[in-house]
């Protein structure tokens, strides 16, 4: 224990201010909290403005003109109010605010990772935003924007050699070895477009157009359909048809513009992808307009999600996920990876996948894993359930409504494969490798979607029985993770048991740090 | 591959003696059960009074309905309250719930993030309260324990403050060897 004197620990404190270029990352980050956040509440007066107000033209650049003073004004102010200060006890202070002044507090040993981040407007001046993540939490992240790059690095490295330090102990002399070992991976942007196909990013910009669904649909039969149909009509001459091939074309179209919107929204996001891993932690840059780096240490990672879903099953790509912390449930999940914390890797061929995952589990091999699926009573469960019960109902409705029976079998065709497919996905495997101790847990229907953990890092472990599968000796497994959970159905009662007693084990004996 | 055959002396958490609720559980169960038939009864015979011919529809079966619909609930509150239990033992706690699907839930103290004490105006008067132990990344609590008495929850909270998972490490160390 150190035995410092009074004088040693009462030290100055220095405050320092950013660079008047800050002012530019002030103007778009509230800006964007603007339409993030304010123009939802704002959506009662729009609605008013757009249907009682008349000389809407003339209001509207009043009410613009107000809010772009009321920005620029509140951003200034904002400038003037934000310093920080890096303290020898190890930790930053930040005051900012300006009606509501704040002091906030981020202790180097609560750093989960300093990520650099350039965005295009500072590109010409040179500067950085410097973002420090907090465990889990979005509230307690800190930014320092308009930094130069060599101090943003030279932070980061201060707060990892502080961490590293604090770790020493942890660290065996194997690992040290191996950490100068440095592995790397780029995807070409061809690539990348194939995560635009595969991901559902179409969908969440199609979503931020659903208040204006009414307008959109109103200037589309105005403008496109009835222009369409008179275009068939008179140049193809289908008269009968016209509208509903006008109706087609313009599905076909939407469709279209929703891939092209989700493979520019991946190419955005991931624009020459690069990642390193070295000494236990990995570095990942990419980005178009804001060239992000993000840096994660590997005893952060809670489980690594492998997933592949239909499109990724035509293009034989798989997307990887590895998860940090989340502060509970599925919107802190969101919130993890809106804020960054969970690091992607969108677009992977199997070899390339078999190759990352070895960098983290050097015994990991995909096509070696030997998973045990869940018993047979699980399939006739869900067949009953999921495939007959809605047949029989489908069955009944067409009886009653004088509609072809035959709906019925192909219901209980189509959901009985279905059911079936979702039976064979299910899997789990169990690896010893070093002392150390893991688990895969598959799962899936047409796509497939595997989690890989060490048990250690689980939260807790429970079993879940029925009657019946009490007296066929089945139970079903739930290990709840910091990140997600994993869950296994139908299998049998011993190992089931087992696998939660030898969980718990791991968890109340191992003395790593599972954060 | 996984080799299971060194761990001989797994402690089992199928062999844990569950200690069932307070007493006054069922009454408290059975009295929240009742406060939402109460006002549902209250609404249905009020629609009846003032609405003729929802009354001549529907009475006869609200009449044989809702006293079966009670009772059967009351029956099933009965028979959850007894298959519920809750052990704590040296570096975990044990719970165990569920009618149709029965649940036994482990969760280390190690990972306790923190903890509540919940006391709602039934359980103030029956001396009663409920624990909720969090974990990281759960939906919500990762125990619920309700019907328990007031200083059961409080000798508990205690009992996971207290617990210094290296002082449990070395215990569980010296137990291996």
């Amino acid at each position: 224990m150190s035995n410092t004197t009074i004088e040693d620990q009462v030290s100055p404190i220095y405050w320092q201010k950013v660079s008047p270029w800050a002012l530019l990352y002030f103007v778009v980050h509230f800006s964007v909290r603007f339409v993030k956040d304010g123009l939802l509440n704002l959506l009662p007066m729009l609605v008013v403005f757009v249907t009682q107000v008349e000389n809407k033209l003339f209001w509207a650049q009043v009410a613009g003109g107000i809010a772009l003073i009321s920005l620029l004004i509140y951003s200034f102010l904002y400038y003037l109010n934000f310093k920080f200060c890096i303290s020898s006890d190890n930790e930053i202070l930040l005051n900012k605010g300006v009606f509501k002044k704040e002091r906030l507090t981020l202790k180097f040993g609560r750093v989960q990772n300093v990520n650099i981040a350039e965005p295009f407007y500072f590109t010409p001046v040179n500067l950085v935003n410097c973002i420090f993540d907090a465990a889990g939490s979005v509230s307690q992240e800190v930014v320092l924007p308009g930094v130069t790059k060599d101090y943003a690095q030279q932070m980061r490295k201060q707060i990892f050699d502080f961490k590293a330090q604090q770790q020493q102990e942890i660290q065996n002399t194997e690992q040290s070895e191996t950490d100068t070992i440095e592995n790397s991976l780029s995807i070409s942007n061809k690539e990348i477009a194939k995560f635009g196909l595969m991901s559902n990013m179409a969908i969440l910009a199609i979503a931020a157009f659903a208040p204006f669904i009414n307008l959109i649909v109103d200037f589309l039969e105005k403008q496109i359909i009835a222009k369409v149909e008179g275009f068939y009509q008179q140049e193809l001459g289908m008269l009968a048809s016209a509208a509903t091939f006008a109706m087609i074309t313009l599905i076909v179209l939407l469709v279209l513009v929703a891939v092209m919107l989700s493979v520019t929204m991946s190419l955005i996001r991931f624009y020459n992808f690069e990642l390193y891993f070295k000494g236990q932690k990995f570095k990942r840059i990419a980005g178009l307009l804001e060239r992000h780096q993000l840096s994660m240490s590997m005893d952060k990672v809670q489980s690594i999600v492998i997933k592949q879903n239909l499109m990724g099953r035509l293009l034989k790509r798989f997307t990887v996920e590895c998860l940090q912390a989340s502060s509970g449930g599925i919107a802190a999940g969101v919130a993890a990876k809106k804020n960054k914390q969970t690091l992607v890797l969108p677009v992977l061929n199997s070899e390339q996948v078999d190759s990352v995952c070895q960098w983290i589990y050097p015994w990991f091999n995909s096509k070696k894993l030997a998973f045990k699926r869940a018993e047979r009573a699980l399939l006739y469960k869900n067949l009953g359930f999921y495939s007959l019960l809605p047949s029989v109902l489908v069955f009944g409705f067409c009886f009653i409504a004088d509609i072809n029976t035959l709906i019925s079998l192909g219901v209980l065709v189509v959901f009985s494969g279905l059911v079936t497919l979702s039976y064979q996905r299910y899997g789990y495997y169990m690896h010893e490798d070093n002392g150390r101790f893991y688990m895969v847990v598959r799962k899936g229907m047409i796509g497939v979607h595997y989690r890989v953990f060490e048990l250690y890092k689980a939260q807790s472990a429970r079993s879940i029985s029925t009657y019946l599968m009490r007296k066929s000796g089945l139970k079903s497994l739930y290990i709840q993770l910091a990140s997600g959970f994993a869950f296994m159905p139908y299998i049998k009662q011993q190992d089931a048991d087992f696998i939660i007693d030898f969980t718990i084990k791991q968890i109340e004996s191992d003395t790593r740090s599972w954060m | 591959m996984f080799n299971n055959q060194q761990i001989m002396d797994l402690p089992k958490h199928s062999d844990i003696s569950f200690k069932p609720l307070a007493n006054k559980a069922l009454l408290h169960t059975q009295l929240s059960s009742l406060l939402f038939y109460i006002p549902l009864i209250g609404a249905l015979i009020a629609v009846c009074y003032f609405n003729e011919t929802f009354a001549n529809n529907a009475q006869t079966y609200l009449l044989i309905g809702m006293p079966i619909l009670v009772a059967v609930s009351m029956a099933y509150n009965m028979i959850s309250v007894r298959l519920r239990g809750f052990a704590v033992r040296n570096h975990d706690i044990a719970f165990k719930k569920g009618v149709i699907w029965q649940q036994v839930t482990v969760l280390p103290l190690a990972r306790v993030q923190h903890m509540e004490i919940h006391q709602g105006p039934i359980e103030r008067k029956l001396s009663l309260a409920s624990i909720k132990l969090f974990s990281a990344g759960g939906v919500s609590a990762d125990l619920q324990i309700s019907g328990l008495t007031h200083d059961d929850c409080k000798n508990m909270r205690q009992f996971v403050q207290n617990y210094r998972q290296d002082d449990a490490t070395t215990q569980a160390a010296l137990v291996d060897e």
